[in-house]
C-alpha cells in the first residue's frame, strides 16, 4: 500500500512540476551581403548598379533631391518557459539595413549600413 | 508507519490542490526588444558642421527616412517592451452559469530614439536624443 502511495506521489510531483521550454527563430530574409558594399562608390555607382548588386529594394523613399533605396531584413529569436502557473517569454528582434541615397542624376550620393542580426540572442525576460 | 502514511496522504492532497490551482491561476511575463542599442550622439556632432555622411558612418542605416519637403530627417529607434498578465479564474461554466474570473495586465513600451534633421546641402540642422530604456520600469509605468 505504501509503495503504491509513493508511486502516486511521484506521478503527482511530475504532473505538478512539469514544464515546457521552447526556442524559436523567425527570419525575414533578403539576399544581400555586407561584402557587396565594397562594389559601391558614392559619386560613381548608379541606381541601376545598386539594383543589379542588391536586387529590388525593400522600400523606396521619395526625397526632395532624389530617392532612397532601403534594403532590410530581420531575425527574431524567441525563448519561452512554462512552469505550471508561470510563463516567461522573451523576443529579441534585430535588423540588417542598407540605405542608398540616390541623387537626381541617379547616382549614389551616400549610403549607410547596419548589420545587427548576429546580435539577436536567446534569453529570459528577467 | 501509520504516521508516515498520513504524511503521504497530506502530500498527495497538497499536490492535487496544486494541480487544480494550476488550471485557475496563471502569470505571464513578457519582454520584447526590437532593434539595437542607440548610442548618444558624440560631442563632435554639431549643427551646421556635421554632414549626412558622418552620421551614416557613425549610426549606420536609419530605421526611417523622412522627406520634410526641403529637409531630410533620419530616425533611429529601439523599442523595449515589458508586459505582465495575471489571471485567476474558477472554471465553473459547466456546473454553474457563471465562472468567476479576475484578469490584470500591464504593458510598457519604452523607446530609445535619435533624430537628425539635415538641410538641403546635407548638413546637420538639428538633432534630438531620447533614452527611455534607462528609466525605472515600475515608476515609469505608474507615472
Amino acid at each position: 500500500m505504501e509503495k503504491a502511495c509513493w508511486v502516486v506521489v511521484s506521478l503527482l510531483i511530475i504532473a505538478c512540476f512539469n514544464s515546457c521550454a521552447v526556442i524559436g527563430r523567425s527570419k525575414d530574409f533578403r539576399p544581400f551581403d555586407e561584402s557587396t558594399l565594397m562594389g559601391v562608390t558614392p559619386g560613381k555607382t548608379t541606381a541601376q548598379e545598386v539594383t543589379e548588386l542588391f536586387g529590388a529594394p525593400s522600400q523606396v523613399v521619395k526625397l526632395f533631391n532624389g530617392n532612397a533605396y532601403v534594403y532590410e531584413r530581420s531575425l527574431s529569436k524567441a525563448t519561452g518557459l512554462w512552469l505550471v502557473i508561470l510563463t516567461f517569454a522573451n523576443f529579441d528582434i534585430q535588423h540588417d539595413r542598407i540605405v542608398f541615397f540616390i541623387n537626381q542624376d541617379d547616382v549614389v550620393s551616400h549610403y549607410g549600413s547596419s548589420f545587427k542580426t548576429e546580435a539577436a540572442s536567446y534569453e529570459m525576460p528577467f | 508507519m501509520r504516521c508516515h502514511f498520513r504524511n503521504i496522504v497530506w502530500i498527495m492532497i497538497a499536490l492535487l490542490a496544486g494541480c487544480v490551482i494550476a488550471g485557475c491561476v496563471s502569470l505571464r511575463i513578457e519582454k520584447i526588444n526590437d532593434g539595437a542599442e542607440i548610442l548618444p550622439p558624440p560631442e563632435g556632432f554639431t549643427a551646421g558642421k556635421t554632414s549626412l555622411q558622418e552620421v551614416l558612418l557613425y549610426y549606420g542605416a536609419p530605421t526611417d527616412i523622412i522627406d520634410m519637403q526641403g529637409s531630410l530627417a533620419l530616425h533611429y529607434q529601439r523599442t523595449f517592451y515589458r508586459g505582465g498578465h495575471l489571471s485567476i479564474g474558477v472554471p465553473l461554466g459547466d456546473v454553474y452559469n457563471a465562472s468567476p474570473k479576475f484578469d490584470a495586465r500591464g504593458d510598457l513600451a519604452l523607446h530609445d530614439a535619435i533624430v537628425f534633421i539635415f538641410t538641403t546641402d546635407g548638413l546637420l540642422k538639428d538633432m534630438r536624443y531620447e533614452k527611455s530604456t534607462s528609466r525605472p520600469l515600475w515608476d515609469t509605468y505608474w507615472e
